[in-house]
């Protein structure tokens, strides 16, 4: 991965205000910021690395951790926090034991925090793997965690018994 | 000049004073917490809010962004601005711990002052506290992000003050972060100052953390003497001990802000081995005896076999004491410096400074183009780095000329020449700036130089190419300062950039030449050893051939200075007498056959001239005596009373020195015994002028207004010389924290400097098949001397340069001149 950025800084001037494309570039091949990748931004643009660091930080855009496999967004915008979209959150949070912008150890699920998803009327509102959940509820949050989990489950026994039979 | 009102009182002051320091004029402190004279305003902690009445703003303003203007008429204590400030005090509580009490910046905390000022007592949110983790910063600052109150005070001074980049603010809204990517020391070595202008306790002196608290400090003014700039600074002190430093506001020295060094070098006068009382051989007896026998055996000696030695931190005091003493025994021997070459300089130096060409740091701010000839300000002079940033903020253009491989907080222009082109560049530099009519208002000397200028031949074509642009900003340029060093710049060059400073001040609005000198108080060594024949090699000599019998050192180590210690051994061993008065556990110290201890800077009110001609007095801060962690082993103070203070018999070396002389003499009609000043002024016709040590508090400049000395008649040395191939000179230079002698005996100074090293240009180290990191071995006359190798292309060719570091022997290295036999013997030491 690290040889792959030092490919893609070769193409890219040496200035200041790269840094921004830069780590978008590298966020979009990646899908995340590592720390090491932005010492390699800092070293490719003569810049220190918690500079680098403290732009990333400042946008909401900017991964630090690789995401899960299912990606969990949860609405708090103006209408979600009205209606209790934090609660969401917190559950979410509490039954994957990380925090907001956090990945599962498993990388199966990470959690990220959004502004608003433009579905207002439906609030409070959570996209998990690019489907919008509409009108959350502690207990939908449960069943779709339940949901992933029978799935999986299924896949692992799809799998065991296609390896049986072989 | 706007005139405007503030709380019924009417104020003017001058154009662009913001309402904040125009109420701070009247006495009236308006709260704040981002805002600092220093830093500018950014109107971030909404504290300043004051009620405008009447004039161009109407209502709740903050009144650090807006400048004052006729007419207005504010309200400090409007009923809105205060219930404002109350509110802004109950956010800024809603996230800080309610812990003052374990917290090391209680009892000076500002948000503790406003809170506790502010009436804000009882907590109405319920909420959870935003919590951090705290990071490493190094020895010296201690980091508590919990309290943070987000007034991004020490990111605008790290980065944009001081020009460092490895602090900054990360993260967003609820979340942001004062800190460092990762653990790890911080790199400026103006840090420490992040300590002071912390508004709460996120940033704490590390080595003074929970050791007193601000109303247990005995505090005073006094000086940081670590260097020649004489920054100001106040000393805290407690159980004999001074625990902690900060800097001490002086508009026309430091500002606001003083380096770590000046912060933290301040534990070599508490020294667990610091000796503290008079000895006779290695017989420790009274004050009484130690000096009647000193005096007795001195006066068996006949009156030009006694030689004295001081050097460049000695106060003016002991210098101007040992002055006296000197002449009153006949001794020919006054020595201030231990080299030749450096005692020449400091002479034309001395000579040189005039109302017409010294500068202050703060008029280095205000320059607009600044010309280094042999400087390396971070290393010599760190405030002096912090200085000419602020120019380069302002535009200022920075060209420096040096073999080193210079780092300064800003971007300047390295010329990498070697010290013998210093003139020839900077007459290329300069010489199409004046005209012969200009010039001819110096006299004769002017014009000759003048030609000599001209007519000089072209450098090298790489040099020249980068030298013409410069040339034109020379020219555009109204207010130009050459900073000059004293130690790697040659003799011809220091004398050179005094010359061409007057002749610039003809042709620009202000101009002035900035040296950089080898001790606190070079310059008043300088004064008192100028007219003087004698050099510590001519003693050496006289006491080799038993010219001289006895030695006099007064607050000097020549055994730190001088390259062939068996020879200083050896003549040492010849003496009589050798007596020495200091305050630091030094080899001669352990020499001395008796020594008289003398109290540190702290202990003694004491007068230092700082390397533009600036007398300044540090008060006394505490008396001398053992510190009592020290007495006690750590633990409680001892439960034995007593009526003399455990080790407080040092005595201001002056108060000796002049008990001394009387002894000797018998002539008390000249001598005070409470007051130094009437003998200084004695041996120092300028001293005497300005005799009042009671002077400003920001210092007294004592240089003449316009020098008699001879300008012009520098034996200047403008012919190219193309770098010898295949040779390589060796040059020690200083370094910020491991060269300074003072500092070699303070204990967290030496935690953090890093390990000796020495530098190499690429080419050269292509050459000697060495590469970076490896580990070298230097051929001296006594042996070898290891050092790891950096390699660096943005130095001179042809140097082998070396920081002095107290861990590294590099006394030795003036034993040869040239080979310089480099081999590599390892890789680095981890």
């Amino acid at each position: 991965m690290l040889k792959d950025i030092d490919e893609m800084l070769l193409t890219s001037e040496k200035k200041r205000e790269n840094l921004i494309p830069i780590l978008q570039r590298i966020q979009q091949r990646h899908a995340y910021l590592s720390p090491d990748a932005m010492k390699l931004v800092a070293l490719h643009l003569g810049i220190s690395s918690s500079e680098v660091y403290g732009v990333a930080t400042f946008y909401n855009q900017f991964r630090f951790h690789p995401p899960g496999k299912h990606q969990i967004k949860v609405c708090l915008g103006t209408a979600c926090h009205v209606v209790g979209g934090d609660i969401i959150l917190e559950n979410f949070e509490r039954k994957l034991g990380i925090k907001d912008g956090e990945t599962t150890p498993d990388r199966e699920f990470s959690i990220e925090r959004v502004a608003c998803v433009g579905c207002c009327a439906l609030a409070p509102v959570a996209v998990v793997d690019d489907v919008v959940q509409a009108c959350m509820a502690p207990s939908k949050v449960e069943g779709i965690l339940l949901g992933f989990d029978i799935e999986r489950e299924r896949d692992e026994r799809e799998k065991q018994e296609s390896e049986a039979s072989q | 000049m706007p005139r405007l009102t503030i709380d019924d009182i009417e104020i003017e002051v001058p154009h662009g004073t913001k309402v904040i320091d125009a109420a701070e004029r009247l006495g009236i402190m308006i709260p704040r917490f981002c805002y600092h004279r220093g830093l500018g305003s950014v109107g971030a902690c909404r504290m300043c809010a004051v009620k405008f009445l009447q004039g161009p703003f109407k209502g709740l303003q903050m009144s650090c962004m807006i400048d004052a203007q006729d007419g207005m008429v504010i309200s400090t204590t409007d009923a809105e601005a205060l219930d404002f400030r109350r509110h802004v005090i109950e956010w800024l509580m809603l996230n800080h711990p309610h812990d003052c009490p374990v917290c090391d910046e209680g009892g000076h905390c500002l948000l503790q002052d406003m809170t506790v000022s502010g009436g804000h007592g009882m907590r109405r949110f319920s909420g959870e506290k935003r919590t951090y983790r705290d990071q490493y910063l190094g020895e010296l600052v201690q980091h508590e992000m919990n309290r943070c109150i987000h007034c991004y005070r020490c990111v605008r001074f790290y980065r944009e003050f001081a020009g460092y980049r490895d602090l900054g603010a990360l993260q967003i809204a609820q979340k942001v972060y004062f800190g460092r990517l990762a653990d790890g020391p911080l790199e400026s070595p103006f840090a420490g100052n992040l300590v002071d202008l912390c508004p709460t306790g996120v940033y704490t002196d590390k080595p003074a953390r929970f050791r007193a608290r601000r109303w247990d400090l005995e505090r005073g003014p006094s000086l940081c003497i670590h260097c020649s700039l004489g920054c100001n600074t106040v000393a805290g002190a407690r159980y004999r001990e001074v625990l902690r430093q900060e800097a001490r506001l002086n508009e026309e020295v430091n500002g606001y802000f003083i380096c770590d060094l000046g912060r933290y070098g301040f534990a070599y006068a508490g020294h667990p081995e610091r000796p503290r009382s008079p000895r006779i051989g290695s017989q420790a007896v009274g004050w009484q005896e130690a000096v009647a026998v000193a005096c007795d055996r001195l006066a068996r000696l006949g009156p030009r076999s006694i030689a004295c030695l001081s050097s460049a931190r000695a106060s003016v005091e002991t210098l101007g004491t040992l002055k006296y003493l000197s002449k009153r025994v006949g001794s020919d021997h006054f020595v201030c410096f231990y080299d030749a070459a450096v005692k020449f300089k400091m002479g034309e130096i001395v000579s040189k400074l005039d109302g017409r060409t010294a500068v202050s740091l703060r008029d280095i701010e205000k320059a607009d183009l600044l010309i280094g000839v042999g400087a390396d300000p971070i290393n010599a002079a760190p405030m002096l780095a912090l200085a000419m940033r602020q120019a380069q903020r302002a535009g200022a253009k920075v060209v420096m000329m040096d073999p080193r491989p210079l780092f300064l907080p800003c971007d300047f222009e390295h010329l990498s020449v070697s010290p013998e082109l210093f003139d020839v560049c900077l007459s290329a530099l300069v010489k199409s700036t004046f005209d012969r009519e200009r010039v001819g208002k110096h006299g004769e000397a002017a014009v000759t130089l003048y030609d000599r200028m001209l007519s000089c031949d072209p450098l090298d074509a790489s040099v020249q190419a980068r030298l013409e642009p410069l040339i034109a900003v020379v020219e555009g340029c109204r207010r130009p300062i050459i900073i000059c060093g004293s130690d790697i710049a040659p003799a011809s060059s220091v004398s050179f950039a005094a010359d061409v400073a007057l002749l610039m001040g003809e042709v620009k609005d202000q101009s002035g030449v900035f040296y950089v000198l080898p001790g606190a108080n070079a310059y008043g060594a300088a004064l008192f050893d100028a007219a003087n024949g004698s050099s510590f090699e001519s003693v050496v000599q006289e006491i080799e051939d038993g010219a001289i019998k006895a030695l006099i050192v007064a607050e000097s180590d020549p055994f730190r200075y001088v390259a062939d210690r068996d020879r200083l051994q050896r003549a040492l061993n010849k003496l009589e007498l050798l007596l020495v008065l200091d305050y630091l556990p030094s080899e001669t110290v352990r020499k001395a056959h008796i020594f008289l201890p003398t109290r540190a800077i702290f202990e003694t009110r004491s007068s230092f001239i700082n390397q533009e001609g600036r007398l300044q007095v540090a008060e006394k801060i505490h008396s001398p005596g053992t510190p009592i962690w020290q007495v006690s082993n750590k633990g409680h103070p001892p439960r034995l009373y007593g009526t003399g203070i455990c080790g407080g018999e040092p005595r201001a070396a002056w108060r000796v020195l002049q008990q001394i002389a009387h002894t000797l003499v018998h002539s008390q009609n000249e001598i005070s015994e409470n007051d130094p000043w009437p003998v200084i002024g004695g041996e120092c016709a300028v001293l005497a002028r300005h005799h009042q040590h009671n002077g400003p508090l920001h210092g007294l400049r004592i240089i003449p207004q316009t020098s008699t000395a001879a300008f012009f008649d520098g034996d200047l040395d403008l012919q190219p010389k193309q770098p010898m191939d295949g040779h390589l000179t060796l040059l020690p230079v200083v370094s910020t924290f491991a060269t300074e002698e003072l500092a070699s005996y303070s204990e967290i100074i030496q935690r953090v400097i890093g390990s000796p090293c020495a530098y190499l240009h690429s080419d050269d180290a292509e050459r000697c098949g060495l590469l970076d990191c490896d580990r070298i071995r230097i051929a001296v006359d006594d042996g070898f001397l290891e050092i790891d190798l950096t390699v660096s292309d943005k130095m001179a060719r042809g140097f082998l340069i070396l920081p002095r570091h107290s861990r590294f022997e590099w006394q030795k290295l003036h034993c040869f001149a040239q080979g310089l036999p480099v081999e590599k013997i390892g890789n680095c030491t981890p």
